[in-house]
C-alpha cells in the first residue's frame, strides 16, 4: 500500500508527533487565551463571561494606545536600521577580504548570547561605563545614564539593532552566495559597476531574502520584550513600554489577566495583518524586479 | 486502589530518600497539602507524617524562617514543613492560584497580592485562635482594611512590619551640625544647610521606578485627606483636588537630588549612599541591610518624613511586611494553625525582628537595633500610617507616573505644568484601573 502511494509512513512519524506537541503547548494555550479574553478572569478564582467588554475597554485605555505607538515607532526604526546595516555587512563579508571568517564570528557573537544577558550587560555599560567616560572627558551628553532620560529608547534601539544584525547578515550572506558569478560578469561587460550594479543586479536577485528579513524583523520587533524588561522595565514613565511589556506587567502583576489577553489577541491580529500586507507588497516587488 | 496508593507512596518515599542521599534539594514529588500519598508515606515509622508547604514572598527572611521551621519540627514530630520562597513571588503565587494549587501556609506582605488572595476566598479566618491576643491591633486593623469589603476578620495575621521614611547618614548630619527635622520648614532648612556645606542632600534611584513610591507614600500618608482612599475609590474625590501640596513637595525633593537620579539604579544608589556621597535617602528599613553590605560600619538611622508643619501628622509609614495566612483548602488545618501559633510566641517574634531590622506586630517583641532607633518611639506609640498605595487598585501603575514626573523635572519642564499633568494622569489612570 505504501509503495502504491509512494509515501512512507516515516514522513508521518516525522511530522505528526511534532504537530501534536505544537498543538498542546502552543495552539491550545493560545485558544485558551482567546477564550479568557471574553471573561473577567483575574488569572485565578471564579470568572464570568463579559462578552466584548475587555475589547471595548482597550480603546479607552490610553496606556495601550501609547504602548502601540511606541511599539510601531520602535519596530519601524529597528527594522530599517537592521536591514540597512546587515545588508552592508553582508556585502562586505561577501567580498574577497582578509579576516573574513574572524569578522563573521565577531558579528555573529551577539546572536549567541541571550537577549536578557545582553540587556543586563548594556544596562551596566549605560549606567556606569559610559557616564564614567563622559564625566572624565567632560562630555555632558554622555555623563548621565541614557536609560534614565527621554532618549532611553535610543539606547534600547542600539542594543536591539546590534544584536539582531547577526542573523539578518547571515540570511543576506546566504542570499548573496546564491547569485551566479556569471551575472556579474555579464554586468561588467555591460558597464554596470559599483552602486549601479548593486541596485540593478544584486538587490533584485536577493529580493526574496529581503522579504524574509523584513517580515521577520517587523514581527520580532513588534513583540519586543526581553531587552526592554532587562534595560528599562518600560520606563522612565511609560516611554519604553512596548505592547508585550504592557501585557506582561498588567496581566501578571496587575491582575488584569483577561483584559490583557484581549490585548494580546489584538496584538496577534495586528502582527498577522502587518506581516501579510508586507508579504503581499514585497513579493509583488520581487516579481516585478525579476 | 489501596495497593496502587501504597506503591506510589513507596515510590515517593524511596525517591525522597535517594534524593536526600545525593544531597539535592527536596524534590517536588510531595504535593501541597497532606495528600493521601504523603500521609501514608512514612507508615513504617508507625506515625503519620504531615507535610505542609510554607510559601514566603520575601527573599530576605529565608534564613531565619528556615531556622524557626527546624525548631518547630523538632517540637512537633510528625509535621514537616517545606519552605519555598521563589523569585517574583507575587506572580508565582497568582499563577499557582490559577491552578488551584495553594500553599498550606503563606507568609507574605500586606499588599495587593494579599488583597487578591483574600478576595478570591482562598484564606481561612483565624479570628478565634488563642494567639490572636498577642497581635497588635494597629497592624490587625491595617490587614482588615485590605480585606474584601474591609471585613473585620483575621484572614491574615500580621507578624512583622517595615518602616519607611528618611534614611540619613548620622555622621554627616553631625559633621554639618544638623538636628533631625520634625517639620517641613526644618526639613527645608536641613537641605539648605547641607547644600551650603557642599553636600548632596538626597540620593534618589529612579532608574528602578518603584523607589519613587516610598517618598510618595510618606508624603501622602501625612497630607492626604482623611478618607481619601475610600472616597477616591467611590469617585467622590480626585487626586487633582487633594494632592497638589503632595506633588509640590515631591518636586521640591527631586530638585535636590543628584544630577543623574533618573539613571541611578537602586543597587548603585545604595552603594553611593553607604559610601557617604549623599546625606539622605528616601526609602525603608529594608535598604539598611544593603548599606551594611557595602560599608559594615555605616552609621545610618531613620526618621519620619516631615511632610507637614504639624508634627502630629508626620507619621512613620509602616506596613505589614509579613503576615501569615492559612489556606482554606488545606487538608491539615490543625497543623498549619499550630505553626502559626508557634510563630506568634513573643520570644520567637523577638528572634525574628532581631534578625531582620524589622518591627514586630506581636506584643512583647521589640526592635532595639540602633539603625532604626529614630522611629522606635513612634512605632511603639502607634504613630504609624500604612502605605497609601497599598489601597490603590493593583493595575494602577503609580511608579511609572512618578518616574515620568521625575523625567519632566530632570529635563527642566515647567513645574506647574508637570504637577498638573501628574495629578491629571493619576486620576485618569486610577479610573482606568479601577474596574473589577
Amino acid at each position: 500500500m505504501n509503495e502504491k502511494r509512494g509515501i512512507s509512513i516515516a514522513y508521518y512519524l516525522m511530522t505528526v508527533p511534532m504537530a501534536i506537541l505544537f498543538f498542546i503547548f502552543h495552539t491550545f494555550p493560545f485558544l485558551q487565551g482567546v477564550f479568557y479574553s471574553f471573561t473577567d478572569w483575574k488569572g485565578y478564582g471564579a470568572w464570568n463571561f463579559v462578552a466584548l467588554r475587555n475589547y471595548l475597554h482597550i480603546f479607552k485605555d490610553k496606556d495601550v494606545i501609547t504602548a502601540y505607538l511606541f511599539t510601531f515607532k520602535f519596530a519601524f526604526f529597528a527594522t530599517l536600521l537592521v536591514n540597512v546595516f546587515s545588508l552592508l555587512l553582508a556585502c562586505g563579508l561577501n567580498a574577497k577580504i582578509k579576516f573574513k571568517n574572524s569578522l563573521k564570528a565577531v558579528y555573529f557573537l551577539p546572536y549567541m548570547l541571550g537577549t536578557l544577558i545582553i540587556g543586563f550587560v548594556f544596562n551596566f555599560i549605560f549606567a556606569n561605563v559610559i557616564p564614567f567616560w563622559g564625566q572624565s572627558l567632560g562630555i555632558k551628553a554622555l555623563s548621565i545614564n541614557i536609560l534614565g532620560t527621554k532618549s532611553a529608547w535610543y539606547g534600547i534601539l542600539f542594543v536591539t539593532v546590534w544584536q539582531s544584525l547577526a542573523f539578518n547578515t547571515l540570511i543576506y550572506l546566504s542570499g548573496l552566495q546564491t547569485v551566479d558569478k556569471d551575472v556579474y560578469e555579464a554586468a561588467d561587460l555591460d558597464g554596470a559597476a559599483g552602486l549601479k550594479r548593486f541596485f540593478a543586479i544584486t538587490f533584485p536577485l536577493i529580493a526574496p531574502f529581503f522579504t524574509i528579513n523584513a517580515v521577520l524583523c517587523v514581527k520580532g520587533f513588534l513583540m519586543a520584550f526581553d531587552q526592554i524588561m532587562a534595560m528599562t522595565n518600560g520606563g522612565p514613565g511609560m516611554s519604553t513600554t512596548t505592547i508585550s511589556v504592557l501585557i506582561y506587567k498588567r496581566g501578571f502583576q496587575g491582575a488584569q489577566f483577561a483584559y490583557q489577553s484581549a490585548n494580546a489577541v489584538i496584538l496577534f491580529l495586528v502582527v498577522v495583518s502587518i506581516s501579510l500586507v508586507q508579504l503581499k507588497v514585497l513579493e509583488k516587488r520581487e516579481a516585478n524586479l525579476k | 486502589m489501596k495497593k496502587t496508593k501504597r506503591m506510589i507512596a513507596m515510590l515517593i518515599a524511596s525517591s525522597v530518600a535517594s534524593a536526600a542521599l545525593v544531597g539535592c534539594s527536596t524534590p517536588k514529588t510531595v504535593d501541597s497539602g497532606a495528600s493521601g500519598a504523603a500521609q501514608s508515606g512514612k507508615e513504617a515509622t508507625g506515625k503519620k507524617e504531615v507535610v505542609l508547604e510554607l510559601f514566603s514572598s520575601k527573599s530576605e527572611n529565608g534564613e531565619i524562617l528556615k531556622q524557626l521551621i527546624a525548631r518547630f519540627e523538632a517540637e512537633n514530630p510528625g509535621v514537616k514543613i517545606e519552605f519555598i520562597a521563589p523569585q517574583d513571588a507575587g506572580t508565582v503565587l497568582k499563577t499557582r492560584l490559577a491552578k488551584n494549587d495553594i500553599p498550606d501556609i503563606v507568609a507574605m506582605g500586606g499588599d495587593a497580592t494579599y488583597k487578591e488572595l483574600q478576595g478570591a476566598g482562598m484564606l481561612e479566618d483565624l479570628g478565634n485562635e488563642p494567639f490572636m491576643a498577642n497581635v497588635q491591633e494597629a497592624y490587625l486593623e491595617m490587614v482588615y482594611r485590605l480585606n474584601k469589603d474591609q471585613e473585620k476578620a483575621a484572614y491574615g495575621i500580621p507578624y512583622a512590619a517595615n518602616a519607611c521614611g528618611v534614611l540619613y547618614n548620622v555622621d554627616m548630619f553631625k559633621e554639618v551640625g544638623l538636628e533631625v527635622p520634625t517639620t517641613w520648614d526644618e526639613f527645608l532648612d536641613v537641605i539648605r544647610k547641607l547644600e551650603a556645606a557642599g553636600k548632596q542632600p538626597f540620593e534618589l534611584t529612579f532608574k528602578d521606578s518603584w523607589t519613587g513610591l516610598p517618598m510618595w507614600n510618606a508624603m501622602a500618608a501625612d497630607l492626604q485627606p482623611e478618607n481619601f482612599t475610600n472616597d477616591r475609590r467611590e469617585g467622590k474625590t480626585t487626586f487633582v483636588d487633594t494632592h497638589q501640596e503632595i506633588a509640590e513637595k515631591y518636586l521640591e525633593v527631586l530638585k535636590h537630588a543628584q544630577p543623574d537620579f533618573m539613571g541611578t539604579t537602586y543597587a548603585d544608589g545604595n552603594k553611593n549612599f553607604a559610601e557617604g556621597k549623599a546625606a539622605m535617602m528616601l526609602n525603608g528599613n529594608w535598604a539598611i541591610g544593603e548599606f551594611k553590605k557595602v560599608n559594615p560600619s555605616f552609621n545610618v538611622d531613620l526618621f519620619a518624613f516631615p511632610a507637614s508643619n504639624d508634627t502630629n501628622k508626620n507619621y512613620v509609614i509602616s506596613g505589614v511586611d509579613v503576615l501569615f495566612g492559612v489556606s482554606s483548602a488545606t487538608k491539615a488545618k490543625e497543623e498549619a494553625k499550630a505553626f502559626v501559633a508557634f510563630m506568634m510566641q513573643p520570644e520567637i517574634a523577638q528572634e525574628y525582628v532581631n534578625n531582620q531590622f524589622a518591627f514586630s506586630a506581636i506584643k512583647g517583641a521589640e526592635q532595639n537595633d540602633p539603625t532604626v532607633a529614630g522611629i522606635k518611639a513612634d512605632v511603639a506609640n502607634g504613630k504609624v500610617a500604612n502605605f497609601p498605595d497599598h489601597y490603590y487598585p493593583s493595575g494602577f501603575d503609580l511608579a511609572a507616573l512618578l518616574s515620568e514626573f521625575g523625567l519632566n523635572v530632570s529635563i527642566g519642564k515647567d513645574e506647574k505644568e508637570s504637577i498638573a499633568e501628574l495629578l491629571k494622569q493619576c486620576d485618569e489612570k486610577y479610573n482606568t484601573a479601577n474596574v473589577n
